[in-house]
């Protein structure tokens, strides 16, 4: 379809004034007889150069960049507060902006009136605000300074009144600027969790950010921006990690060479500066034996062969379980659990050890990955295995916690049905699954 | 939707009613902003016309008695609050912009706004000082020194159109003073020059000079003072003259204030 895109940019650049003395009469001028501005090289700083890029329809889209690479500007010309100096600009959906959280609050009134006043900037009217009112309240967790004026709240009270505004919108884009950093662990673990929520419903996010883990744990896609012009753009863990491999000053290395053993290279995404090798990545039984299909509630190892071309003092081994629907299972490393690198210097095998894999019936898949401490990926191998998970019980979910029931009083059951079991046709029948290539989005 | 920058360029009014709920609500945030905190509250936009009121009735009715028509006092509110009202939104809108740099740099918010609101906010201060003019009117009358006549009922139709000329000033200033800040100071002035050169204190009929008298009927606000005075103070209809002058002035203000203002939109949030 057409319109399946939700923001879409064509050649887009931005070039800022420079606010010299007297210039600003003269551009006062130049607006009103000429309209257009023209400027001469040395009087304009370009903050973006023919960008182009289109964010598809429910897509959580992640920017990132150094100070002044543009990622700002973007987000302002995307919500419409600044023009494009040329370009076009095509937007599908309502838009609220979280650019600056509480922007328009006013300090002398109180936080009532202000949820309104800023909701009605956002968008929303009198009524709509009135059905959201509560939510609003409890999502701020102000309490009894809801009637007090703005200026006694402390800024972490006004940043929270300002999100839980914003986010009531119920936009279709969402756009992000940094706003998450604000605010204690738990009010971000909230807008976190706000955030995840809206995505599940389907509403684009496009987002600036530093901070690069929740890049890769909230985008589906990310651009990376440098000097105003697109760098890379794609899978987020990729192009997080080639950011940082240009913030670390690592040289350039040559891509990883193709790993002969790779079965689907149609589905494997691998990437990494080389130095430490993921050779080969194995989920297998206590035999020791390769699996790709297992049974729920078996014990499983996962093997990993390590290969070290130039040893190394900072690592960290991780691991991820994906459902076949992308979202993360669980996910570890070595560092999170207080593993303190000391030294990798010859080639390893490292096995992640599970007494029991406790998960639902279905597909899924790991990605293994050797990186440093700040993450920048010596290999990172996505989708290096796909299993899939058979049972006896047709429960649903991804976790199957260890449980039994127990009835007291007046219930009984003639006997579990045993012959609806039937598990070799559902391996079976999930195997076709894994086969059948999975259609990237 | 399309982005805002796509919206055809004639399309100046649309927003503003489209946002006019924004408008209302900014407005009462406005007044219940300002006179939060204070114990006199919405009296003290009465204060300023009534002191003002109180010193040149003073001063030209005791130090220089040169009062040219009788009661004096209301002779002068008629042509105060007015002025107030257009000299005061004037004034304030060239801040207006710059004062709420947050909501155009961060947020989708449409500039234009905020002048009306600045505009809106005052005329609420005007409306509000009617009353007392009013009163003032029944104590002269009770007093058998005033007869009024039906003629004050035009007065709302002149606070319409002087609503509508200050808006257009205003979005004319708003704009243009942030590119050139300059005009915030340059407008104080010429509003304090300004308030001699509208016959306020005293009755444009008696300036005996006919070219001084064309040159006070350049002024804009002249010919709506006058008519003011007409309707609150001499009891009769605003001349013809002066009612085509008010029109005119009203719909030149409004052209050039929102292609001003269309003009420079784009840069504001830049240039802020």
């Amino acid at each position: 379809m057409a319109d399946e895109f939700a923001i879409s940019l064509e050649n887009i650049s931005k070039t800022y004034r420079l606010w010299g003395r007297g210039s600003q009469f003269a551009t006062l001028k130049s607006a009103l007889l000429k309209r257009d501005l023209k400027l001469t090289p040395e009087q304009s700083v370009p903050a973006l150069k023919d960008v182009s890029f289109s964010v598809d329809r429910g897509e959580a889209f992640g920017v990132i960049g150094r100070n002044g690479s543009g990622k700002s500007t973007l987000l302002k010309l995307v919500s419409g507060i600044l023009k494009p100096s040329s370009g076009k600009i095509a937007v599908n959906g309502r838009i609220a902006a979280l650019i600056e959280l509480g922007a328009g609050f006013h300090p002398e009134i109180t936080g009532r009136e202000n949820v309104y006043i800023n909701g009605i900037m956002l968008g929303l009217t009198r009524r709509d605000i009135d059905e959201r009112f509560d939510r609003i309240v409890e999502f701020a967790g102000i309490g009894e300074f809801l009637d007090q004026p703005v200026k006694t709240y402390s800024s972490g009270m006004y940043v929270r009144l300002g999100f839980a505004v914003a986010v009531h919108v119920d936009p279709d884009i969402l756009l992000i600027d940094e706003v998450l950093s604000v605010g204690d662990e738990e009010f971000s673990a909230r807008c976190i969790a706000k955030i995840q929520e809206m995505k599940f419903r389907g509403v684009t996010l496009m987002f600036v950010t530093h901070q690069l883990d929740q890049v890769r744990t909230l985008c589906d896609r990310a651009v990376w921006l440098d000097h105003g012009m697109v760098e890379a753009i794609g899978d987020p863990m990729r192009v997080v990690d080639s950011y940082l491999q240009e913030v670390s000053g690592a040289p350039v290395t040559a891509p990883v060479e193709e790993a002969p053993e790779k079965k689907d290279a149609s589905e494997e995404e691998r990437w990494g500066s080389g130095e430490v090798l993921l050779k080969h990545v194995a989920l297998t039984d206590h035999h020791g034996r390769e699996l790709v299909a297992i049974g729920a509630g078996t014990p499983v190892t996962i093997d990993i062969d390590v290969e070290v071309r130039a040893p190394q003092e900072d690592f960290v081994f991780g691991l991820g379980i994906y459902h076949a629907d992308g979202s993360c299972v669980y996910g570890t490393n070595t560092d999170v659990e207080g593993y303190a690198p000391q030294l990798l210097d010859a080639n390893a095998r490292i096995r992640f050890v599970v007494s029991s894999l406790d998960l639902v019936a279905g597909t899924y898949r790991i990605d293994a990955a050797v990186h440093t401490r700040n993450g920048r990926a010596f290999d990172y191998r996505r989708g290096v295995l796909r299993f899939v998970v058979g049972s006896r019980v047709h429960d649903v979910g991804v976790y199957r916690p260890k449980h039994e029931w127990r009835f007291d009083g007046g219930v009984a059951f003639r006997s579990i049905d045993t012959l609806r079991q039937n598990v070799p046709s559902q391996i079976a029948e999930a195997m076709k699954e894994v086969e059948k290539p999975k259609r990237r989005k | 939707m399309s982005s805002p920058n796509l919206m055809p360029r004639t399309s100046y009014l649309i927003p503003l009613f489209r946002h006019r709920q924004l408008i209302a609500a900014l407005t009462a945030r406005d007044l219940k902003a300002r006179y939060r905190g204070s114990i006199l509250g919405y009296f003290w936009s009465l204060a300023n016309p009534l002191l003002l009121l109180a010193v040149y009735t003073i001063v030209f009715t005791k130090f220089f008695p040169v009062q040219v028509v009788q009661p004096y006092p209301l002779f002068l509110f008629s042509g105060i609050l007015p002025w107030t009202f257009f000299a005061a939104a004037v004034l304030e809108s060239t801040n207006s912009i710059s004062a709420n740099a947050a909501l155009i740099k961060k947020v989708m918010f449409p500039a234009e706004a905020l002048p009306i609101v600045v505009v809106l906010s005052h005329l609420v201060h005007f409306a509000l000082a009617v009353p007392i003019l009013l009163a003032a009117i029944g104590a002269f009358t009770a007093l058998g020194k005033f007869t009024p006549t039906l003629a004050i009922l035009f007065a709302p139709v002149l606070m319409l159109l002087q609503t509508l000329f200050v808006a257009g000033v205003a979005l004319t200033v708003s704009s243009a003073s942030v590119l050139f800040r300059d005009l915030r100071d340059i407008i104080a002035n010429v509003m304090q020059l300004g308030f001699f050169v509208t016959p306020i204190i005293y009755l444009l009929d008696r300036v005996e000079s006919r070219v001084h008298r064309a040159l006070l009927r350049i002024n804009p606000m002249t010919p709506f003072v006058v008519a003011y005075q007409d309707v609150f103070f001499f009891g009769r209809l605003p001349s013809t003259s002066d009612m085509v002058l008010i029109v005119a002035y009203t719909i030149a203000s409004l052209i050039v204030g929102f292609f001003v203002f269309d003009r420079l939109r784009d840069t504001l949030a830049e240039a802020i």
